[in-house]
C-alpha cells in the first residue's frame, strides 16, 4: 500500500519550480524572525517607517492602525504591524507591533492577530495543498477554502472602503471581525493538523468529520465544517462514484480506499490453487472514510461486480446512476441508499449474468455428471476401452491416447446430448491419491510423523484424473482451488469404481462354474468373500454418493436457488465441497488408509480369483471325468480310481482353500478394525456412523 | 454403443411380455411406434442404445429377436401398429408351425433342429454391437416353447457366449388354479434345471402373485393376459431403469447384478412394484416420500412371487440382498432416514451371516410418461422365501411323477429316448440342492455350509461335489 501511495505520488505532474521559488506568489514571503524579535523589531522600525508610532495622538495613531490592521489580514505587514515567521517552526507566525503604540490600541489590535494569523495559514494552506501531489481531496479541500478566503478578503475590502470613508474606529473592526473569527479559528486547526500529518484523502475527510463533531456546539463553525466536508468529499466521493457505477477505480493519487492488484489476472483463476484472484484482486486499504466504513465491503464488492460484468463485454448501466449523484451531508444518507442501489443492482445483474448468459447451474450440473460420477455410464464404457492404457506405467502412458478414449465415451455414452461435455479433459497426475492427500496435509499442518509410502509401481488406474475447462466468468465459482477438490473426490470414486469392476470380474468368473455343484467347495467360500467385498465396495460407493454427495448436492442446488450474489454462491459452493470433502473421508487420512488397505486386498482377491477358480475346477473335473468315463463299471474299481484322483488333487486343492481362507481372514480382520476406528471417531464426526452402518450392516452382532 | 443387451422373446408368454417390454420402452424414450424418435423427445441424458440400435435412416430398431414355434403371437405382432419398429431379419417362427404343444421335450428337440437359424441370427446382433454385455430372454416354464426352446437357447448361450451374461425374465405358472398345461410340472422342473445352471439372474414373476395383485390391490374381477402382462413390462423397464438412465451406481448389467447374487447359484430375484396400476385406471393418488416407498417395496401384497405366509417356515425367510429403485423426484436427503427408520423398526429380516442392507438406486424418470405419481419404486430383492416355490414345483412333479403320467409324450424325443428318464431325476436333485442352499442361508452359519469337515474332501468319496451322489444312485 505504501508502494502504492508513493507510485501514485511519483506519477503526480510535479509543480513549475518557479510556483515554489517565488515566495510572493505562494504568500509566503514573511521574514524568518533573526535572532530574537528585538533585532527584527529594530531593523522594522528603520526600514517600515521613520518615527516611532509614539509620536502621533492617539486619534492619529488608531488611523495608522487600522490601515496596518486591514493589511495584517490580508497578510501584508504594515508601517508598525511585522509579521514574521518563528524559525523551525512552520505554521507558527508571529505578530509585533511598535512599542510605543498607545497601550489600549495595542491591546485591541493584538486580538485582531489571531484572525490575520488564521488567515495567513489558511492560505498558505491552500497554496501548499494544491499542488498535485497532495491529492483530489486536499485539492478540493484548498478550492474550498480559497473560496472562503475569497469571501473573506471582499468583507477586508469592504471594511477598508469603511475605512476610507472614515466610518471604522478599531472598536468597529473589532466588531465585524468577531464573526469570522470563531471559524477561521476552527479551520486553521483543522489545517494544522492536515499539514503537520500530512494527511491526504480519507484521512483529511476523518479529520474534518470529527472536528466537525468536536465543535457540533458551535452551530456557525459546525456548518461551515460540514461544508467543507461537502465540498472535499466531492472529489473523494466521484471517485466512488466511477467504482460503484462503473466498477473502475480512477484514482490518481491514491487516495481511494480499494486497490487493485494489477499483478493477479483472471487468467491466474485457473491455474492458482488458492483463488487468490477474486479475494485479492481488489481489496480494502486502511484509511476508509468513516462515514463509508459500514459499508466498505459493499462498496468493494459492488465494483468487483460491476468490473467482472465489464471483463466479460456485457456493459450495463446502473439505472439511475445519472440522477443520483452520490452526496455525503450530514444526517443526509442519501449516498448510502445509492451505494445500495447499485449493489443491488450489480449483485443481481452479475448473477443473472453467470446463471443465464453463462449458464453456470449446468456447468456444476455436468461437473457433477463427470467429476461426481453423477452419471456414470460414461466411466464403464471408459473404463472398458481404455483397460490397457491405464494399467501401464506412468512413464509409458500416453494422456493424448486417453483423451481420445475418453473423448469416445463421452460421444457414445449419454454424456452426449450435454454440450459441455467438451470441456472435460483428462490427466495423469504424478502420484497417488493418497500421497497427494499428504502432501495437502503438509502444507496445511506440521509434517506428520507417519509418512505415506508410495507404492512403487503406480499405474494409471491410480494417478488417472479427469480435469475440466472452465472458462471466465465462471472461474469466479469454479475456480482452480474448487475443481481441486472435485478431482481428490472423482480419484476416490474412480479408485472404488476400479476395485467394484475388478470383483464383479470375480463374480462373473464364480458365476462360470455355476454348473458345478460347488456347494461346500473352496469355490462357495470363496463366492461368499466375493460378495462380502462386493458388499463393502458397494456400501462404500453407496455411502460416498447417496449418503454424501446427492444430499449435499441436493442441499446447495437449493440454496443457489436463492442465492443473491455470486459471493453467496461462491460460498454455498465451497462449502458444499469442503463438506463433500470431509464426508468423503478425504480430510481423514488414517481412515483412508484403512479403507485402501481394504481396497488393495479386494483387488488383489479379484486378480487371484482366476487362478483359485481354475484351480478347482481342475480337482472338480478330475473328480468327475472318471466318474463320467466309468459310469457303466464297476462301482468298486470307479469308487477307488476316484480316489487316487482325488487324493493327487488334494495338495492343490488344500492350497487353494486355504489361500481363500487365509484373503478371508484378512479381509474380515481389516473390517473389524475399520469398524472400530470408524466408531471412535463417530463422536467427533457423526456421518461416520452413516459410513459404519452401510459397511457393517445389520449383520454386525455376528 | 457400449454395453448392449439383446433381448430373446421366446414362445407365446415370452413374446407377449417382450411385446409390452418394447413399449414401455419405447414410451420412455420417447419413440414412436415406427421407430422414430417423436419430436417432443429432445431431453438428453437417456441412454437408448443399450436396447435400441439406430438404422441407417436414424430409426430405433430393438436389438430383439422374437422366436416361437407357432405364428400366432408373432403375426399378431406384425400386424399391430408396432410392426415396423422390430428387424424383420430378427424374427423366427418354426416352418411347420405346429408349436411344441406344451411339451418341453419337443420344445427343446426342435430347438436344437433350428439352432443354426436362431443363432445366426443372434450372432448378427452380436457382431453388431461394440462391446456386449449379455442376453435378457423372456419366456414362460409352464409352456413348450418357452420352456423348451428357452432351455436349449440357455444352453447354448451359456457354450457360445461363456463370458456374457444371461438374464431371464421368468413366468412362472399359476399354481393356485389347475392348469389347462397338465404337464406343467415336468416343464417347469427341467426348465428350473436350465435357469439354475445356465443362467446369471433369473427374474422370477409368479403369475400367481401376478393374479392375486390384479385382484387385490387392482380390484379386477378377471384379470386379462394383457393386464397381467403390463404388470411385467412395468417391471421390466423399471429393473433396467439404471442401464437406461445413468446415475451414479448400477450402469452396466454386472454391477447391478453382482451387488444383488450372493452365491452363482442362488441367482433367483423377486420383484416388488409400487405405486401399483394398469392402463386407464385411475388410482388413488397417495403420499410418496422415500420411506413410503421402500415401506411398500417391503409389503407381501406388492411383491410379485407368490408367498407362502404365516406358515412357520415361511417365517424363518430372510433377505439376502435387497435394490430399491426409486424413479422420480425425491428428495435425496430423505434416504439416509428412510433406511435408519426401516432399520429401527426391523421391517426387513436380513441374512445373519454377513452384512447385508437395502441398496438405494435413485434413478431419473422418463419426462414423456406422465404418471399421477410422483414417485414409483421397484425392488429386486434375493429372498430365501424363494425356496418354497421351488419345493412347490417339486411337489407337483413328484405326484405326476409317481403316477407315470403323461411321460410318454416325452419318450418321444431323443433326451428321453429309451425310457432314459434320467434328465428328469438330474433336474430333480439340482432343484432340490437349490432349495437346501436357499434353506442353509436361512441359518447363521451357512458360511460354514458343507465345509466344516476338510477330511470330507480328502476321502473324495462324499457329496463335496454333489452332482456325484445322483448319479451313483443310478
Amino acid at each position: 500500500m505504501a508502494d502504492s501511495a508513493t507510485a501514485a505520488t511519483a506519477a503526480a505532474p510535479s509543480t513549475p519550480r518557479w510556483n515554489v521559488e517565488r515566495p510572493f506568489l505562494t504568500g509566503r514571503f514573511h521574514q524568518e524572525a533573526k535572532g530574537n524579535s528585538r533585532l527584527a523589531l529594530d531593523s522594522l522600525s528603520s526600514g517600515g517607517s521613520d518615527r516611532a508610532i509614539g509620536c502621533y495622538e492617539a486619534a492619529v495613531q488608531e488611523l495608522v492602525v487600522l490601515d496596518d490592521l486591514l493589511s495584517a489580514l490580508v497578510g501584508v505587514e504594515g508601517r508598525y504591524i511585522s509579521i514574521t515567521r518563528v524559525r523551525g517552526k512552520e505554521d507558527a507566525i508571529s505578530f509585533h507591533v511598535d512599542a510605543s503604540m498607545d497601550l489600549s490600541l495595542q491591546e485591541m489590535a493584538k486580538r485582531i492577530f489571531p484572525l490575520c494569523q488564521s488567515f495567513i495559514l489558511i492560505s498558505h494552506f491552500v497554496e501548499s495543498r494544491s499542488q498535485f501531489k497532495n491529492g483530489l481531496v486536499n485539492h478540493a479541500f484548498a478550492a474550498a477554502l480559497r473560496e472562503l478566503l475569497l469571501g473573506y478578503e471582499a468583507k477586508v475590502a469592504q471594511l477598508e472602503h469603511q475605512f476610507r470613508l472614515g466610518r471604522l474606529s478599531i472598536q468597529g473592526l473589532w466588531f465585524y471581525c468577531q464573526p469570522m473569527m470563531g471559524s477561521m479559528q476552527a479551520l486553521s486547526v483543522v489545517i494544522q493538523k492536515v499539514s503537520s500529518n500530512n494527511f491526504v484523502g480519507s484521512a483529511v475527510l476523518n479529520l474534518l468529520q470529527s472536528q466537525a463533531k468536536i465543535m457540533a456546539g458551535d452551530n456557525v463553525v459546525r456548518s461551515l465544517l460540514e461544508k467543507m466536508i461537502q465540498q472535499a468529499s466531492n472529489a473523494y466521493l466521484s471517485i466512488l462514484e466511477r467504482w460503484v457505477y462503473e466498477g473502475v477505480i480512477d484514482d490518481p493519487y491514491g487516495e481511494f480506499f480499494i486497490v487493485e492488484n494489477k499483478s493477479l489476472k483472471k487468467e491466474s483463476l485457473t491455474q492458482d490453487d488458492d483463488a487468490k484472484f477474486w479475494s485479492e484482486r481488489y481489496s480494502l486499504k486502511d484509511g476508509i472514510p468513516s462515514f463509508l466504513a459500514n459499508i466498505a465491503e459493499t462498496i468493494l464488492t459492488t465494483g468487483k461486480y460491476l468490473n467482472v460484468m465489464r471483463e466479460c463485454g456485457h456493459h450495463v448501466q446502473v439505472p439511475g446512476s445519472d440522477n443520483a449523484k452520490l452526496m455525503s451531508s450530514g444526517s443526509n444518507h442519501h449516498y448510502l441508499e445509492c451505494i445500495r442501489a447499485a449493489y443491488d443492482f450489480a449483485s443481481g445483474e452479475l448473477l443473472n449474468l453467470v446463471r443465464e448468459k453463462y449458464d453456470l447451474m449446468g456447468k456444476l450440473r455436468s461437473m457433477k455428471h463427470y467429476l461426481l460420477l453423477d452419471q456414470g455410464d460414461f466411466l464403464v464404457h471408459f473404463m472398458d476401452i481404455a483397460r490397457d492404457e491405464l494399467s501401464k506405467k506412468l512413464d509409458e502412458i500416453s494422456v493424448e491416447k486417453l483423451q481420445s478414449l475418453l473423448d469416445l465415451a463421452l460421444r457414445t455414452t449419454a454424456a452426449a446430448a450435454d454440450p459441455c461435455h467438451e470441456d472435460l479433459t483428462c490427466c495423469v497426475e504424478r502420484s497417488s491419491l493418497l500421497k497427494r492427500l499428504e502432501d495437502m496435509e503438509l502444507n496445511r499442518t506440521i509434517p506428520d510423523d507417519s509418512e505415506f509410502e508410495e507404492p512403487l509401481s503406480i499405474t494409471g488406474l491410480e494417478t488417472f484424473c479427469l480435469s475440466y475447462k472452465v472458462r471466465w466468468p465462471l472461474s469466479i465459482v469454479i475456480s482452480r482451488k474448487a475443481l481441486m477438490k472435485y478431482q481428490l473426490i472423482f480419484r476416490f470414486l474412480f479408485r472404488c469404481k476400479h476395485v467394484e469392476r475388478q470383483l464383479c470380474g470375480a463374480w462373473q468368473v464364480h458365476q462360470g462354474v455355476r454348473a458345478l455343484n460347488p456347494g461346500g467347495t473352496a469355490i462357495s467360500r470363496s463366492s461368499l468373500l466375493c460378495r462380502s467385498m462386493l458388499k463393502f465396495i458397494n456400501s462404500l460407493l453407496h455411502y460416498l454418493t447417496f449418503e454424501v454427495l446427492e444430499p449435499n448436492w441436493h442441499v446447495m442446488h437449493n440454496r443457489l436457488q436463492t442465492a443473491k450474489s455470486i459471493d453467496e454462491v461462491i460460498q454455498h459452493h465451497d462449502y458444499f465441497l469442503e463438506k463433500c470433502l470431509r464426508e468423503c473421508l478425504l480430510l481423514l487420512p488414517g481412515l483412508l488408509k484403512k479403507v485402501e488397505k481394504l481396497m488393495l486386498l479386494c483387488v488383489q482377491y479379484a486378480a487371484a480369483t482366476q487362478w483359485l477358480i481354475s484351480s478347482s475346477i481342475d480337482i472338480t473335473q478330475l473328480q468327475e471325468k472318471p466318474d463320467n468315463s466309468l459310469r457303466s463299471e464297476d462301482p468298486k474299481s470307479r469308487k477307488s480310481a476316484t480316489q487316487a484322483q482325488a487324493s493327487r488333487s488334494m495338495t492343490k486343492n488344500a492350497a487353494v482353500t486355504n489361500s481363500v481362507l487365509k484373503f478371508e481372514k484378512e479381509f474380515n480382520a481389516e473390517i473389524q478394525s475399520l469398524g472400530t476406528i470408524l466408531s471412535s471417531h463417530s463422536q467427533a464426526e457423526p456421518y461416520l456412523t452413516h459410513l459404519a452402518q452401510w459397511i457393517l450392516g445389520v449383520g454386525k452382532n455376528q | 454403443m457400449p454395453r448392449e443387451i439383446i433381448t430373446l422373446q421366446v414362445g407365446q408368454c415370452g413374446n407377449q411380455i417382450g411385446m409390452e417390454f418394447w413399449k414401455q420402452l419405447c414410451l420412455e424414450h420417447g419413440i414412436s411406434k415406427d421407430g422414430m424418435l417423436e419430436d417432443f423427445a429432445t431431453q438428453g441424458g437417456d441412454r437408448k442404445d443399450v436396447f435400441f440400435y439406430q438404422a441407417d435412416d436414424q430409426h430405433y430398431i430393438p436389438r430383439a429377436i422374437l422366436m416361437d414355434l407357432e405364428p400366432r403371437v408373432i403375426n399378431g405382432i406384425q400386424n399391430s401398429e408396432y410392426r415396423n419398429l422390430y428387424n424383420h431379419e430378427n424374427i423366427f417362427v418354426s416352418d411347420h408351425g405346429g408349436g411344441a404343444g406344451n411339451n418341453w421335450a419337443s420344445g427343446y428337440h426342435q430347438g436344437k433342429g433350428v439352432e443354426e437359424d436362431i443363432m445366426d441370427m443372434i450372432d448378427r446382433e452380436a457382431d453388431g454391437s461394440d462391446s456386449l454385455e449379455g442376453f435378457v430372454l423372456c419366456h414362460s416354464i409352464a409352456g413348450g416353447t418357452g420352456s423348451g426352446m428357452g432351455s436349449y437357447l440357455l444352453e447354448t448361450l451359456n457354450d457360445r457366449y461363456s463370458k456374457k451374461l444371461v438374464q431371464t425374465y421368468s413366468v412362472f405358472p399359476n399354481q393356485m388354479e389347475t392348469s389347462d398345461v397338465v404337464v406343467q410340472p415336468y416343464n417347469s422342473l427341467l426348465t428350473l434345471k436350465r435357469l439354475t445352471l445356465n443362467a446369471d439372474c433369473v427374474v422370477v414373476l409368479d403369475n400367481t402373485a401376478l393374479n392375486r395383485i390384479a385382484v387385490e390391490r387392482l380390484h379386477l374381477s378377471n384379470p386379462t393376459f394383457a393386464q397381467t402382462n403390463s404388470l411385467v413390462s412395468t417391471v421390466m423397464s423399471a429393473s433396467t431403469t439404471t442401464l437406461r438412465y445413468p446415475g451414479y451406481m448400477n450402469n452396466d448389467l454386472v454391477g447391478l447384478l453382482a451387488s444383488l447374487i450372493p452365491t452363482p447359484r442362488c441367482h433367483f430375484l423377486m420383484t416388488g412394484y409400487t405405486p401399483l396400476t394398469v392402463e386407464r385406471q385411475a388410482n388413488v393418488i397417495r403420499k410418496t416420500t422415500v420411506l413410503d416407498v421402500m415401506r411398500r417395496l417391503l409389503q407381501s401384497k406388492n411383491i410379485m412371487v407368490s408367498s407362502y405366509a404365516r406358515t412357520k417356515e415361511a417365517s424363518q425367510a430372510k433377505y439376502i440382498s435387497i435394490l430399491n429403485i426409486i424413479q422420480g423426484e425425491v428428495d435425496p436427503t430423505q434416504v439416509h432416514e428412510s433406511l435408519q427408520r426401516i432399520r429401527e423398526r426391523k421391517l426387513v429380516n436380513f441374512i445373519e451371516w454377513g452384512p447385508a442392507s437395502i441398496q438405494v438406486a435413485l434413478s431419473r424418470k422418463s419426462p414423456y410418461v406422465q404418471t399421477a405419481h410422483r414417485v414409483s419404486g421397484l425392488m429386486l430383492a434375493s429372498h430365501t422365501s424363494i425356496r418354497h416355490l421351488f419345493s412347490k414345483c417339486l411337489n407337483q412333479y413328484e405326484k405326476l411323477r409317481k403316477k407315470q403320467a403323461f411321460l410318454d409324450n416325452y419318450r418321444k424325443f431323443p433326451m428321453f429316448a429309451d425310457n432314459d428318464l434320467s434328465e428328469f431325476d438330474e433336474s430333480r436333485d439340482i432343484i432340490e440342492s437349490l432349495v437346501d442352499e436357499y434353506k442353509a442361508c436361512e441359518s447363521p452359519d451357512y458360511i460354514k455350509w458343507g465345509m466344516e469337515d476338510p477330511d470330507h474332501i480328502l476321502t473324495g468319496e462324499g457329496n463335496a461335489t454333489g452332482t456325484v451322489d445322483p448319479k451313483l444312485a443310478i
